[in-house]
């Protein structure tokens, strides 16, 4: 059997938080009153408090997709965003009326 | 009459040289030097270890304040009353510990205590705690202390921390944070208020869970109330007159019985 020595009162005897206010005099003492004694008491893991969330889960994770499209548009060269805009038309389905272009316009050789 | 027999029988033991039961002596005065024995535990089998699968090993005791362990179990080097609490909750596997008395605090790891800064010495701030030596108090060791954001700490004020380090090897060690970084509570105490000193069985019976004085007290006016395990008090009320009554029934309630101390408060509490 394993025996612990302990020099401390607090495990032994349980004992309250030290710092205490009553009937309102200090708010903030009193709410971490509840907090430590029901600590003490029902040795409960501290559970991280969801705030209240301005914008939902779904709504933020939607916003992510297209964010990340957006701001990658902005690091792209002159060329590749006219790219980009026809790849869209495209995807709308405009095939008919447009022309299918070469995606990026290659270096020509000059020919003799 | 048959719990006397069994303390005279247990003392008589004691007496003659062999270690008396310590379910026996629970409960009972105790001094320095009698051995307490502890029944032995049956070796663990599966189906005691499946029963508790997340708590300790049941053979753990939590040998308290006041007692060591020795070779037959535990030897007594303080006289008090010995308690006992039962396994279960937060400490599984039961816990003995010997109910003295002192004014003068040693200072233990973990203890949340009231200190007075004596002194800056560049870094770091000395405490006067009530102990042999001076407490050293970090200037980082507070919530959102950097080093460019020093606390505001100036010779004099009072500091609600707790040891980080106290042995009797070391200079002892306060912190205002605890082991997640934040204060809770810890820190600098405001203006105004009262300190005064009590013994320490006062402060102990006074932080136990159901403490009927604090509660007889928290009906009469609305007040603050910090209470150091060296032995120092913190109160503070609305007005001067109403702090220093708190202080003389705190003070009082020592040596009062309940009924002086209801009818003390009822007094009051009729002006």
């Amino acid at each position: 059997s394993f025996i612990i020595e302990e020099r401390s009162f607090m495990p032994c005897e349980d004992l309250l938080y030290g710092r205490m206010s009553f009937k309102g005099f200090n708010p903030e003492i009193e709410k971490l009153m509840i907090q430590m004694n029901s600590r003490c008491k029902e040795e409960e893991i501290e559970v991280d408090d969801k705030m209240e969330a301005d914008v939902s889960d779904e709504e933020m994770a939607r916003r992510y997709e297209t964010l990340v499209g957006t701001i990658g548009k902005k690091f792209l060269r002159k060329r590749d965003q006219r790219v980009l805009q026809d790849e869209d038309e495209d995807e709308d389905g405009n095939n008919n009326t447009r022309p299918s272009k070469k995606a990026k316009k290659k270096f020509l050789k000059p020919q003799d | 009459m048959r719990g006397s027999r069994r303390r005279v029988g247990a003392c008589a033991a004691m007496a003659a040289g062999r270690g008396a039961e310590a379910e026996a002596c629970v409960g009972q005065v105790v001094l320095p030097g009698d051995v307490l024995l502890l029944p032995a535990h049956p070796d663990e089998d599966a189906e005691r270890l499946r029963l508790g699968a997340g708590a300790a090993p049941r053979g753990r005791l939590l040998c308290g304040p006041g007692l060591r362990r020795c070779t037959a179990g535990l030897l007594v080097t303080k006289c008090g009353l010995l308690r006992h609490r039962q396994a279960g909750g937060s400490a599984a596997g039961g816990a003995y510990w010997v109910d003295s008395q002192q004014k003068r605090y040693v200072p233990v790891k973990g203890d949340h205590v009231i200190g007075i800064v004596t002194a800056k010495a560049g870094d770091v701030f000395k405490l006067d705690v009530g102990g042999s030596e001076q407490a050293s108090l970090s200037y980082l060791a507070f919530e959102g202390a950097t080093k460019r954001n020093r606390p505001n700490v100036q010779v004099g004020d009072l500091i609600y921390g707790q040891f980080l380090v106290a042995n009797k090897d070391m200079e002892p060690e306060m912190v205002c944070i605890d082991s997640s970084g934040r204060s809770s509570g810890m820190g600098i105490i405001g203006q105004d208020g009262f300190l005064f000193k009590v013994s320490l069985g006062l402060i102990r019976k006074l932080l136990a869970p159901k403490c009927e004085i604090i509660q007889e007290l928290s009906q009469l006016y609305p007040f603050e109330l910090v209470l150091g395990m060296n032995g120092r008090i913190w109160v503070k009320a609305k007005t001067v007159q109403q702090t220093l009554i708190i202080v003389n029934i705190l003070e009082a309630c020592e040596y009062m019985t309940a009924e002086q101390r209801k009818q003390a408060l009822a007094k009051l509490s009729g002006n």
